[in-house]
C-alpha cells in the first residue's frame, strides 16, 4: 500500500505539468517525424527488408512512443540530486529499502508518461502516417508484458547509474552514455538485424534490445514472443545487481550538502 | 576597456576554468570517455545506414560523411567556447545568474568561460571523418585542394550560426525559465536532421531548417557548392553574411531578454 501511495503521488505531481508536457510532445513528435522521413526517403530507393517502407514508419512510430516507458526515466532515479543535497542520508535511514522506495516512485512517473506522452505521441503518428493496429488481442497482452519488463529494466539501469553518483560527480554522463547505447543497441532508429555482425553480438549480450526492439517487434506482429524470456532473465540479473550496489552504497555514503 | 583586454580576460577565465576541472581527474577522464562513446554511437547510427544502403538520395558515403564531419566540428567549436550558453537553464533555476549580473562585464562574457569544455574526442573524430571524406573525394577527382580551406571556413561560419541558434534558444529562458524542451527541438533535433541531405524531408520542413532554425546553412548549403559545384562561389561570402546576421539578431534578442530577467533563486 505504501508503494502504491508513493507511485500515485509521483503520478499526481506530474499532472501539474500536463501543459508543458504537451508542448514537449510536439518536440518529441517532430523528432520521430524526422526519423520517419529518413526511412521514407530511403524506402523510395531501396527495399527495407522484412518491414517495407510503411512497416519501417510503423517501427519508428512505436519506438518513439515506447521511449517514454523504457528510456526517459528520471536521471539516476534522482539519486545524484539526493547526493548533492545530502538528502541521500535521510533516504537511507527510512524503514523502506532504497531500491523499492525509488522504484515505486518511478513506476508512478512511468505510468504518467505512458498516459500523457506515449499514447498522445503514438496517436499523432497513427493519424499522420495512417498506421495499423495489431490484429490479434493477444498481441496487446504480450506487448504490455514486454513494455513492463522494459520499464523495469530501465529503472534498474538508472538505479545503478544513480548509485555511481556516490563515487563520481559526473554521473550525468553515464545517463547520457546510457541514452547513446539505447540509440544504437536498442533498435531505436535502426533495427538490430541491420547492424554489422559484431555490433549485433554486443547488442544481444546486453539488456538493450529488450528495451525497445523486442516490444516493437512483438507489436508489429513478428513472432518474437520467446524473447520475453530474455527480458525476464535480465530483470532478475539487474535486480541482483541493484541490491548488491545498495550494499556498497551504504558503506560509501558521505554527507556533502548543507 | 578595449577589445584586447576583454580577450585577455577571457583567456584568463578559461585557464582558471581548466585548472579547476583538473582538480577532479577521475571525473574528467570519465566524462571524456563517455562523451567520446556518445559521439561514436551518434556517428555509427549514420554510418550503419550508409553501410547498409550505400548512398542516400544520391549523396555518396563520402559526401554524407562530410556533412556529418562539418556539423560535428562546428558544434564542437561552439560548445568548446560557449558551453554554458547551452546550460543557461541551471543559472536561471538556481539564481546563479544574479552573481554574473553583478560582475563589471557583459553577462555573456562572464557566462561563456564559466566552464571551458575540452572536447578532444569530438575534435579527433570530426577531424578524422573530415580527412577521410575529403581524401576519398579527392582521390575520385570530385574536389581539389581548395576544398580544405573552404571546409575550415564553413566550420567557423557554422559554429557562429550554431552559437546564434543556441543563444536565441537560451534567451527564451528569460520568459520560460525551463529551456530543455525547446533546446531539444532547435538544437538537437535540428542538428540531427542536418546530418542528412535536406532533400529527404518535405518542403516545409527543409524550409524551416534553412530559414527559421538555419542549421542547413552550417553544412548542407555550403556542401552543395564545395562538393557538387552547384549554386556558385557567391555562397561562401553569403554564408559569412548570414552567420553575421544570425549573430547580430541573436545578440539583440539576448540583450532584450536580459532586461526581462526575473530572479528565481533562493
Amino acid at each position: 500500500m505504501l508503494y502504491f501511495t508513493l507511485a500515485s503521488k509521483a503520478y499526481a505531481r506530474n499532472l501539474q505539468y500536463r501543459g508543458a508536457h504537451m508542448v514537449h510532445n510536439v518536440a518529441s513528435a517532430m523528432f520521430g517525424f524526422m526519423y520517419a522521413c529518413i526511412w521514407l526517403g530511403l524506402g523510395a530507393d531501396y527495399a527495407l527488408g522484412d518491414y517495407g517502407t510503411q512497416g519501417m514508419v510503423g517501427y519508428i512510430a512505436f519506438t518513439q512512443a515506447a521511449l517514454w516507458v523504457s528510456s526517459f526515466v528520471t536521471n539516476g532515479l534522482g539519486i545524484p540530486q539526493a547526493v548533492r543535497t545530502g538528502h541521500i542520508s535521510l533516504d537511507l535511514m527510512r524503514p523502506v529499502h532504497l531500491f523499492s522506495h525509488l522504484m515505486a516512485k518511478e513506476w508512478g512517473q512511468i505510468a504518467y508518461q505512458f498516459v500523457y506522452k506515449s499514447i498522445p505521441i503514438y496517436l499523432v503518428y497513427y493519424v499522420a502516417f495512417s498506421l495499423q493496429l495489431p490484429g490479434k488481442a493477444v498481441t496487446f497482452l504480450y506487448v504490455a508484458i514486454a513494455l513492463a519488463g522494459a520499464a523495469y529494466l530501465s529503472i534498474c539501469i538508472n538505479y545503478l547509474i544513480g548509485a555511481s553518483a556516490l563515487w563520481t560527480t559526473e554521473s550525468s554522463w553515464l545517463y547520457w552514455g546510457n541514452h547513446a547505447m539505447i540509440n544504437l543497441l536498442a533498435g531505436f532508429f535502426i533495427p538490430i538485424e541491420w547492424l554489422p555482425g559484431w555490433l549485433q553480438t554486443i547488442a544481444w549480450w546486453s539488456p538493450y534490445p529488450y528495451l525497445l526492439y523486442v516490444p516493437t517487434r512483438i507489436y508489429l506482429g513478428f513472432d518474437d514472443v520467446s524473447h520475453l524470456w530474455g527480458t525476464l532473465s535480465w530483470c532478475v540479473l539487474l535486480t541482483l545487481a541493484s541490491l548488491l550496489a545498495t550494499g556498497f552504497l551504504r558503506r560509501k555514503v558521505e554527507v556533502q550538502g548543507g | 576597456m578595449t577589445v584586447r583586454s576583454w580577450l585577455s580576460l577571457y583567456a584568463l577565465l578559461i585557464r582558471t576554468s581548466i585548472k579547476s576541472r583538473m582538480q577532479y581527474k577521475f571525473n574528467f577522464i570519465l566524462a571524456s570517455f563517455l562523451a567520446a562513446l556518445i559521439q561514436i554511437s551518434e556517428f555509427l547510427m549514420v554510418a550503419i545506414v550508409l553501410y547498409k544502403f550505400g548512398a542516400i538520395q544520391g549523396w555518396s558515403m563520402h559526401e554524407i560523411g562530410y556533412l556529418f564531419a562539418v556539423m560535428t566540428l562546428s558544434k564542437t567549436l561552439y560548445r568548446t567556447l560557449a558551453d554554458e550558453v547551452h546550460h543557461l537553464e541551471r543559472y536561471l533555476v538556481n539564481g546563479e545568474l544574479d552573481q554574473l549580473l553583478t560582475r563589471p562585464m557583459p553577462v555573456l562574457l562572464a557566462l561563456m568561460p564559466q566552464k571551458f569544455r575540452i572536447m578532444l574526442g569530438e575534435v579527433l573524430q570530426g577531424g578524422f571523418l573530415l580527412w577521410w571524406s575529403l581524401h576519398g573525394m579527392m582521390a575520385a577527382g570530385q574536389v581539389g585542394w581548395s576544398a580544405v580551406p573552404q571546409s575550415l571556413y564553413i566550420i567557423v561560419t557554422g559554429a557562429v550560426i550554431l552559437f546564434s541558434i543556441g543563444l536565441a534558444t537560451a534567451t527564451f529562458g528569460f520568459w520560460t525559465t525551463r529551456i530543455t524542451e525547446l533546446q531539444n527541438l532547435t538544437e538537437d533535433a535540428a542538428r540531427t536532421a542536418a546530418q542528412y541531405p535536406l532533400t529527404l524531408y518535405p518542403k516545409w520542413m527543409s524550409s524551416i531548417l534553412l530559414i527559421v532554425v538555419p542549421v542547413g546553412l552550417v553544412n548542407y548549403v555550403p556542401s552543395l557548392y564545395i562538393l557538387r559545384g552547384e549554386l556558385g562561389a557567391w555562397v561562401l561570402p553569403a554564408l559569412a553574411g548570414a552567420a553575421l546576421l544570425c549573430l547580430i539578431l541573436s545578440l539583440k534578442f539576448w540583450q532584450f531578454g536580459l532586461t526581462k530577467y526575473q530572479s528565481t533563486g533562493s
